[in-house]
């Protein structure tokens, strides 16, 4: 009976029911197995109200819709190119480096691809690079970035697993540098011949981009700086960013009108609204899970056939890879991340490091084939057919698993700056 | 795919509640960002401490998430695994989808009903919130909410069997 439930459960999400109703059925069918009234419930979602740092995702969330509204994004790229253009594979790299802080700063909803690729997709074409490199590079960057602070998933995580997010946002940063300097090796070395255009650097070019990109620069500084040096809480440092960008766009430079802020707070509060809906039933769910013992006897079964650590992140690390090409980062956090977080602390896992694998290996998802996120917005955003999509993503994919297994194997990478 | 584009009070109706949410939306997030901004600038220019801040910090974004997952069940935005979409032929489609909208409303409706007894029984003991207001008052967004949402689902079904036939 139990199983026949969560097999159709499991038809019904694939079918495309909302997750939110899927994990709340599954959570009210097993309260009333147990007996327990079904007010817990609502008693469950009312814990929202009872997690502080949860503030910080509607206000970053909202901050990183205004920023892709306006020209940031056109800066943004204007700014790297005059930085790193004279480099070989210099304009790969920059659309790398670019994709990453927006990223970090728009949370993964695939708002790069549509704000960021949309401008270095057609710059990359004309520079020389291939039309496959460049359009698996603009598909494989719009994921890039979320092991860097603040990004949403890496708040999520810290809230579900009540990890100190200040520490998640330093160790995020070797392994988020890894992948970029990676897929820049293998940008630079697939076009080292090529006749790729290099601008020359020009000091007044830099200087004028600087200049007009003068209002959005101090934002990193600010809220990165802000949080890594202890100055803000992460919460604080979402507050400051929300009012920084929204007097930036609305009052100084104008560029989104004030009448779009009714658009842009409800369309931003879409993403939040869901994705804290299914936080609220997960809330239950895993109450219901863990008072049943489901994290224990996973942990016995797992080490019925693991053995050690390695083999466990092994596992996991195939796991994920399935598990993110079917579910998004956000639901996947809420709901995994409670069951394995247990079974990895028992094989001696540091909880900040199976975060960062567990986002990292996330990332993967967004681009295998078939149903991978931004493999879908890419062939929707350049009108490329889905396959050859795959075909261009393909490679960068590669590398990235690369990575995944190096940061699942070298905790160190991951720790070494927390000290 | 408007279910209600043949009844000129239902059309009023949807505009009015579009509006409702949009207000809602814009005054529970610009209030709690602006309450999360002063709270910061009281602290650290006038050493200002706001006690109560935080607490209700936090129900407003209860608040804000659950009028935001009404706005979401309203434009279908809810986050759901769309493999189907892409993998069922065209004629299966509709009544997959259909039967998906009665699945979710019919939860919906379950999640609902048991907040409606949880607000009853907080009332019954008197729970109070943030100092001395009765919790109820907050609590009550949560059946309002879920009812909402159900409305919105069986819409979306009736849309479907319509659009069907």
């Amino acid at each position: 009976m139990i199983i026949a439930i969560g097999l159709l459960l499991v038809v019904l999400a694939l079918l495309g029911a909302p997750l939110f109703a899927v994990i709340a059925a599954s959570a009210m069918s097993g309260f009333s197995r147990e007996g327990i009234d079904l007010s817990v419930m609502a008693i469950e979602f009312f814990g929202i109200a009872e997690t502080p740092v949860l503030v910080a995702i509607p206000l970053f969330t909202f901050a990183g819709f205004l920023l892709s509204e306006g020209g940031a994004p056109g800066r943004l790229v204007r700014l790297s190119q005059a930085l790193l253009g004279w480099l070989p594979g210099g304009l790969a790299m920059i659309s790398l480096a670019a994709c990453a802080l927006f990223t970090a700063f728009t949370g993964a909803s695939g708002v790069t691809i549509v704000a960021l690729g949309a401008l270095l997709f057609p710059a990359l074409v004309q520079a020389g690079y291939s039309e496959r490199f460049s359009l698996g590079l603009v598909t494989a960057s719009g994921s890039l970035g979320l092991l860097f602070a603040p990004s949403l998933p890496l708040i999520l995580y810290g809230v579900v697993a009540e990890a100190p997010i200040d520490d998640l946002f330093i160790a995020g940063i070797l392994p988020g540098m890894l992948m970029l300097v990676l897929l820049s090796l293998y940008g630079y070395w697939l076009n080292r011949k090529s006749r790729a255009a290099r601008e020359a650097g020009s000091v007044r070019e830099v200087l004028a981009a600087i200049r007009e990109a003068r209002w959005e620069l101090p934002l990193p500084i600010v809220v990165l700086g802000g949080i890594y040096s202890g100055y803000f809480a992460v919460s604080e440092a979402a507050a400051v960013t929300v009012f920084y960008v929204a007097i930036v766009e609305f009052v100084i430079l104008r560029e989104v009108p004030w009448r779009s802020a009714a658009r842009i707070v409800r369309d931003s509060m879409v993403l939040v609204g869901a994705i804290v809906f299914i936080l609220g039933m997960s809330l239950a769910s895993t109450n219901y899970l863990i008072d049943v013992g489901v994290p224990q006897r996973m942990f016995e079964i797992i080490s019925e056939h693991v053995s050690g650590p390695g083999m466990f992140l092994a596992a996991l690390l195939v796991f994920l890879l399935v598990l993110g090409a079917i579910l998004d980062i956000f639901s996947a956090i809420v709901l995994v991340v409670p069951l394995v977080l247990p079974v990895a602390l028992q094989f001696g896992i540091h909880p900040i490091h199976l975060g960062i694998v567990f986002l990292a290996a996330m990332e993967l998802g967004y681009l295998t084939p078939p149903v991978g996120l931004n493999l879908f917005i890419s062939s929707y955003r350049f009108e490329r057919d889905i396959v050859s999509v795959y075909w261009a993503t393909l490679p960068f994919l590669l590398v990235l698993m690369l990575c995944v297994v190096i940061i699942a194997y070298v905790p160190e990478l991951s720790l070494f700056l927390l000290g | 795919m408007e279910p209600a584009s043949r009844h000129p009070w239902l059309v009023r109706a949807e505009n009015l509640g579009r509006g409702l949410e949009n207000a809602l939306l814009i005054v529970l997030f610009g209030g709690l960002s602006t309450l999360a901004f002063a709270q910061i600038v009281l602290r650290n220019v006038f050493s200002i401490g706001l006690p109560w801040a935080d607490g209700i910090i936090r129900l407003a974004v209860l608040w804000l998430a659950v009028v935001a997952a009404i706005a979401a069940s309203r434009d279908g935005k809810h986050i759901a695994i769309n493999l189907a979409e892409r993998l069922l032929p065209d004629r299966l489609r509709r009544p997959v989808e259909a039967l998906m909208d009665l699945f979710t409303a019919a939860v919906a409706a379950l999640l609902a009903w048991h907040s409606w007894s949880f607000v009853r029984d907080s009332r019954a003991f008197e729970d109070v919130l943030l100092g001395t207001w009765p919790a109820w008052i907050f609590q009550s967004i949560l059946p309002i909410g879920f009812a909402l949402v159900c409305y919105r689902y069986v819409l979306r079904f009736v849309a479907q069997l319509r659009a069907g036939r």
